[in-house]
């Protein structure tokens, strides 16, 4: 059966980040007017890739059980495509790199954070907070020249990995492409396999429109009424069954047939309930 | 009667170095043993293998009073396992992604077994056992399957087994997971140890009337990673640390005849 396939070093994992650094994300987001979308993209993937360290992570060391890629892509003044790759010593065609190797690129920030105190209340404590990537905005969003150059690497990656539970994409934007219509480009990019399945794509969807957030629609009159919503469900792949399955299983609102796209919403559980092994308890909680 | 051991045998996950196995297995005295351990850190949880050990440590030094044991008594028994564990956690020089995961704790499976002729007026081995988890106890008597603790079939496995955590905070529902077990034990019975890729291996063979335990008692530390290479590769053994050991119930030679 698909999407069943263990994530070990021998098999790991992929995650390929594609993040939205064009103008129109230094809009505010929707209901939160003190923060602006390129800052909740930043924090998005900083906070998954916090996740996916986290679970790798042996206390010490690093298993390396996933591979990820960061590109981020605008356009400069002329509106030429843009994009980056923002892991270090790694390149668009080449963005990939162990997750040992990501822990060791952040850049680690001590922070001061409200948790709970275990009594009932809370307390302020500093925690270290690892960054990957900073906001930035400027100018036009290349989105199908993004999506090609991540259907390319992600292509090289699957011929590298035969056997590897599918690479997983997560695409952050507020989704106005300007060069053209990437939904044709998502669709190659969901045809591309291992013998565990097809690639998957997720895109967080960050709106200034202050609609009530969405997670895991299954269907188009889910959506919320932005513009650009549409294209980017249809662009946002089925749960497979066994993943839908997973991921209800660890709380999530999906049921059959909801697609990996989220709107100004979190998508940091997607990480949780991909199987590496005995679960440490708490991470069930 | 004693236990006499047959076969101890351990492999880490496939494509894992052997420092990265983390199970652990304890048995004492070694020519007679009375109190053996088997414990399987959760390989997602930091400090795992420490917890492991920290916990078939503590059983073999002197595993709780399973004949009255309470909830109380189970969390007190625990309580320097625990303590042993955090001493063993370099919290000074914790990377940050350690860190968070370090404070929730380990985790591990626990199946800690005593034997004794104390409490049966008879003179006759008597077994108890404890188990949290997924880690499992076979008694095979007359060539077949007698007892199966504290899981009896193959269906019953998954990636979430009951698990005991290393930090007392996070500790609860313990009582609720723990299972207790007894029997008598008889010349000539198997008792078999096992961590969870192999117990369901045994539970799914048995079922097929295969007779699982001869398979085991005729591996050795040379034949052990080519049967191991073998059924990984059938996919009838998941690919995971495995422990085994096993031991007959025999005459002690000491003892002189009645």
């Amino acid at each position: 059966m698909a999407y069943t396939a263990d994530i070990s070093r021998t098999n790991p994992g992929c995650f390929l980040f594609l993040i939205d650094q064009s103008g129109s994300m230094s809009g505010a987001l929707g209901g939160q007017p003190e923060l602006r979308k390129m800052n909740g993209a930043a924090d998005a993937v900083n906070r998954i890739l916090d996740a996916i360290s986290q679970r790798c992570s042996q206390g010490m060391d690093v298993r390396d059980y996933f591979h990820v890629g960061i590109l981020a892509y605008s356009t400069d003044e002329q509106g030429n495509a843009d994009v980056r790759s923002v892991l270090p010593e790694t390149t668009p065609d080449a963005p990939f790199l162990a997750i040992s190797r990501v822990v060791d690129a952040a850049q680690v920030e001590e922070r001061q954070v409200r948790e709970p105190d275990g009594a009932g209340g809370v307390v302020d404590v500093n925690r270290k907070i690892p960054v990957w990537l900073r906001a930035d905005a400027r100018w036009g969003t290349p989105m199908c020249a993004a999506l090609a150059q991540a259907s390319s690497a992600l292509r090289d990656w699957v011929g590298e990995h035969p056997d590897s539970y599918p690479p997983m994409l997560i695409n952050i934007s507020d989704g106005a492409a300007t060069d053209g219509d990437p939904v044709p480009l998502a669709e190659e990019i969901m045809a591309t396999a291992t013998t565990d399945g097809n690639a998957l794509i997720y895109n967080a969807h960050l709106s200034e429109m202050s609609a009530m957030p969405v997670q895991y629609p299954s269907d188009r009159s889910e959506l919320p009424p932005d513009e650009y919503a549409a294209q980017m469900f249809r662009m946002s792949s089925e749960f497979p069954p066994p993943v839908a399955d997973a991921a209800a299983g660890m709380g999530l609102p999906v049921t059959q047939g909801s697609r990996g796209y989220v709107y100004n919403a979190d998508m940091v559980a997607l990480v949780q309930f991909l199987d590496i092994g005995t679960r440490a308890a708490s991470d069930l909680h | 009667m004693i236990l006499r051991p047959r076969n101890e045998l351990w492999a880490p996950k496939q494509g894992n170095f052997p420092d990265e196995y983390e199970d652990a297995f304890r048995c004492a005295p070694p020519e007679a043993p009375t109190l053996i351990a088997v414990a399987d850190g959760a390989s997602e949880a930091a400090f795992a293998r420490e917890w492991a050990n920290a916990l078939v440590d503590a059983w073999v030094a002197g595993p709780p009073e399973l004949a009255a044991l309470t909830e109380e008594s189970l969390t007190a028994w625990l309580a320097p396992a625990q303590e042993a564990w955090s001493a063993s956690v370099p919290w000074e020089r914790l990377p940050w992604h350690g860190e968070a995961k370090a404070r929730a704790g380990a985790f591990a499976t626990l199946l800690g077994l005593a034997v004794s002729s104390q409490d049966s007026a008879d003179g006759a081995l008597r077994w108890r056992a404890l188990a949290v988890g997924d880690s499992c106890l076979f008694v095979v008597r007359d060539g077949a399957l007698l007892t199966s603790f504290p899981l009896d079939d193959a269906s019953q496995f998954d990636n979430n087994p009951d698990l005991i955590c290393s930090n007392p905070a996070n500790a609860g529902g313990l009582w609720d997971s723990a299972r207790l077990a007894d029997g008598e034990c008889a010349e000539g019975d198997l008792l078999i140890l096992a961590s969870d890729a192999l117990s369901r291996w045994f539970l799914a063979a048995n079922a097929e009337g295969e007779r699982p335990w001869e398979q085991l008692a005729e591996l050795d530390a040379a034949t052990w990673e080519a049967w191991l290479d073998e059924q990984r590769s059938a996919r009838a053994l998941g690919n995971d640390d495995v422990t085994l050991a096993m031991f007959e119930v025999a005459q002690d030679a000491e003892q002189a005849p009645r």
